[in-house]
Parts: C-alpha cells; sequence; structure tokens
C-alpha cells in the first residue's frame, strides 16, 4: 500500500475532462426530455386509455423496466444493423436511455396522474371552469407538486447513468476519463477526479432542482 | 425471424445452458450479497446519522460524505475505481471480488438512505417517550423504532434489490462472468447480436419480473399495518 498521488498529469486535462462533464449533461437532458414526451403519452394511456392500447403501453412499460439498461443498449447498437438500421454509437445511446426513461417516467407519471381527486374536479366545474381552466388552475398544480419530487430525483439518476455511454465508445465524461488514463496510466487519479466531478454536477443539479421545486410548485424537497 | 429462433435453438446446447445459469447465478448471487451487507453496513451508517451529540460529530459527518459520495458516483465510476485501487494495493484478487466489494459500497449507500428515511418515519413522540424511559439510542432503535419501521424499510429495500439485478450489468465491463457477460461471449462466439443479447434480456426479464411482482404483493401486504 505504498502509493503516491500524482495529479501533475491530470491538471492540463481538466478541461478536457469537464468538456466530457458538458457531453454527459447533454445526453442526460436529451433523454429525459424524450422520455418526458414519451412518459406523459404513455402514462396519460394507461389512466384513460382502451384496452388494447394500454395493454401495449403495459407490455412496453414492463419490458424495459425490468431488463438492464445497458443490455438494451447492447441489443440496439449491436442487433439492428442486422435489420438494416445503422446507429451511431452516440445515437443508440441517446435512444436506450429515452426508450428506457420512458418506461420509468411512465410509472412515475402515471401515480401522478392517479393522485388528482373527482372531487376537485367536481368543484372547479361548479365554479365555472371550462375544461381548460381545470387543467391549468386545479390538476396542473396539484399534480406538479407531486410529481416534481420523483421526476427531479431520476433526472439525477439518468445523469449518473450517462457514464454507460462511454463503453460504446461515446467521449462522455467516463469515456474521456478513459482516454486520459491510456494517455497517463494515472488511473485512480482520473476516476477520483471524475468521481468528485460527477458528485459536484449532481449534487449542484440537486440544489436547482429542490429551490426550483420549492418556489414553483411548494414542493418539499431535501437536497442531502 | 425464422432464422432466429434457429439460431437460438443451436445456441441451446448443454455447456452454452450451463454458462447461461452459471451467469444467472452470478448475478442474482451480486447483487444479493450487495444487498445483504449493504444492509448490515447501511444500518450502521443510518444509526450513527441519527446520534446526536458533540463528540459524535465526525460519525455523522463521515457517515454523511460516504452516503452522498456513493449515492451520486456512477456505477462503471465506482467499479473502475475498486479495480484500479486493488490494483495498486497490489491485492491479487479476482474480478468477482472487485465487483462484489463495489456492489456492497453502493448498496450501502442507497441502503443506509432507506433504513435512514424508515427509522424517521416512526413519530418523534415514540423517540421522545423512549428518551423518557431512558433507553439508549441504540435500545430505543431496536425495541422501540424497528419493530415499526420494518414495514416501511422493506418493500424500498426489495426494489433496490431488484434494481440492483440490473445495474450489476455493468460489473461485466471489468471481466465478472455475469449475465451481460455471458451474452457478450454469445456474441463472440459467432451468434448474432440479435440472438445472444435478446435471449440475455429474456433471462433478466424473467428474474426481474417475478421478483417485482413479489415486491408489489409485499407492499400491498404491509402497507396497512403501517403506523404513524
Amino acid at each position: 500500500m505504498d502509493y503516491t498521488f500524482q495529479f501533475g498529469q491530470i491538471w492540463p486535462r481538466l478541461p478536457y475532462l469537464l468538456g466530457g462533464a458538458w457531453l454527459s449533461l447533454q445526453i442526460a437532458f436529451l433523454a429525459f426530455c424524450g422520455g418526458i414526451l414519451i412518459g406523459t403519452f404513455c402514462a396519460a394511456v394507461k389512466t384513460f386509455g382502451g384496452g388494447i392500447t394500454r395493454r401495449i403501453v403495459n407490455v412496453y412499460v414492463v419490458f424495459f423496466i425490468n431488463t438492464p439498461q445497458l443490455v438494451q443498449i447492447y441489443f440496439l447498437y449491436f442487433a439492428l444493423p442486422d435489420y438494416g438500421i445503422f446507429l451511431t454509437s452516440y445515437m443508440a445511446v441517446l435512444l436506450g436511455m429515452t426508450l428506457n426513461a420512458g418506461a420509468y417516467l411512465t410509472e412515475i407519471q402515471r401515480a401522478g396522474f392517479e393522485s388528482r381527486r373527482q372531487s376537485e374536479m367536481e368543484a372547479a366545474e361548479v365554479l365555472g371552469f371550462t375544461r381548460l381552466q381545470q387543467i391549468r388552475y386545479v390538476i396542473l398544480p396539484h399534480v406538479a407538486k407531486v410529481l416534481f419530487p420523483p421526476l427531479s430525483n431520476h433526472y439525477i439518476l439518468m445523469t449518473l447513468g450517462t457514464s454507460m455511454a462511454a463503453i460504446f465508445g461515446v467521449e462522455e465524461l467516463t469515456g474521456r476519463a478513459l482516454n486520459v488514463n491510456a494517455e497517463t496510466f494515472r488511473s485512480l487519479e482520473v476516476f477520483s477526479i471524475i468521481a468528485v466531478v460527477y458528485v459536484v454536477v449532481t449534487l449542484f443539479a440537486s440544489v436547482v432542482l429542490a429551490l426550483f421545486g420549492r418556489f414553483a410548485f411548494r414542493a418539499k424537497m431535501r437536497i442531502v | 425471424m425464422g432464422d432466429l429462433f434457429r439460431e437460438i435453438w443451436q445456441m441451446a446446447t448443454y455447456y452454452n445452458l450451463l454458462f447461461l445459469a452459471q451467469g444467472a447465478v452470478t448475478t442474482i448471487a451480486l447483487s444479493a450479497f450487495g444487498c445483504i451487507l449493504g444492509g448490515l453496513f447501511g444500518t450502521l451508517l443510518a444509526v450513527a446519522r441519527l446520534t446526536d451529540g458533540a463528540m459524535t460529530w465526525p460519525l455523522r459527518m463521515l457517515a454523511l460524505i460516504f452516503t452522498e459520495f456513493f449515492r451520486r458516483v456512477p456505477f462503471l465510476v465506482t467499479l473502475f475505481l475498486c479495480f484500479f485501487a486493488f490494483q495498486f494495493a497490489g491485492l491479487d484478487v479476482s474480478t468477482l471480488t472487485v465487483g462484489c466489494v463495489t456492489v456492497v459500497l453502493i448498496g450501502t449507500a442507497f441502503l443506509a438512505e432507506i433504513v435512514r428515511a424508515g427509522l424517521q418515519s416512526v413519530h418523534p413522540n415514540q423517540w421522545h417517550a423512549a428518551t423518557t424511559m431512558n433507553f439508549s439510542l441504540l435500545q430505543t432503535i431496536r425495541y422501540v423504532i424497528l419493530p415499526q419501521a420494518w414495514t416501511v424499510i422493506l418493500p424500498p429495500a426489495f426494489g433496490f434489490f431488484i434494481l440492483f439485478i440490473k445495474d450489476s450489468a455493468l460489473a461485466s465491463q471489468i471481466g465478472v462472468v455475469e449475465l451481460t457477460y455471458v451474452g457478450k461471449t454469445f456474441s463472440n462466439k459467432g451468434f448474432s447480436a440479435a440472438a445472444s443479447f435478446g435471449v440475455i434480456l429474456v433471462i433478466y426479464f424473467m428474474l426481474s419480473y417475478p421478483l417485482s411482482r413479489f415486491g408489489a404483493k409485499l407492499e400491498k401486504k404491509l402497507a396497512p399495518s403501517r403506523t404513524r
């Protein structure tokens, strides 16, 4: 156990690593936005839809929730070319993460949709609210308050999940760390630095999301 | 589609099936090991964070830093950190050991949060009552809090176990022979990626789906007995 940490070679490469962090955030954000679109649609189908569409959505959600994201992306990246669909590694990771997020966000949002109460809607109707006003003033504030904490939690988990992209050769934070490792052989140093970068990035995101949730929706959120 | 099934049929030789079963057992064992040891250490950390007193603040701080750090570092990065740390420490251990250590570290951090949330879900009056009766912190947790909190702790802990089965797929990256690694091996042997990874996806599903159904049932069964 006589290892000396030598960060000397790593510091000049820090901007390169931080550029990778930016790409990580970008992947997480894009996949989350795609996931929200899929999730909202599927949750609406699951709550209000008819028999057959509901069953299709159910199969999608159950399958994607019960299999690992890594193997899903493996499948997209290595198996689809056999059927004439060629994805770049970036696209495969993005698509895999989006589909996976869509399934999880469907489950989260369905719980939110079901938390609305019939009596609230009826009260709004009695007060002469139109359908749009009901959604805007009654359902949305209520659902947003319930949904915001688990959604932001999932966003943080997805930011961590982007490290998977390194396996497919996308040069985000972990991928660039592997590159720097290959150039300098200071593996422990590189990985401890990017671990700290991940902690800082997700802590920052948590603080921003918690403050936003508190002011916008009065959602009670803890940071630590 | 017919080709795919024919290929999967070819894949189903005795040794391939044995290899698959081995991979599945390693996957389950890895996450079970992480959850059991992680649950033990996590409980210790959760209790450490609940102590109050000027003397124990380093303990609280340490527990806080440990949980926050390992919850906010990706599985893959923790895996590489452990991998290289073992290497530079000069310990000649198998990759499975590295995987186990990683899984325990991460399991400890996540389960500490779950246990802490469970302990805090018990009404403060119960804590105060126990203090009044001159119970020490450990006695309070052992005789008053845990009997009420375990129904709150168990469902999310079980959910975490199922999540871990899927997350441990990343352990294949350092060469732990678990289910995903088996899929990669099949692919390297010359089976098409659709067949090899398709089979792996289905096996993960067969492991995870019954467990998640059981978890949902568990949650429903324990819910009414929750004491607030």
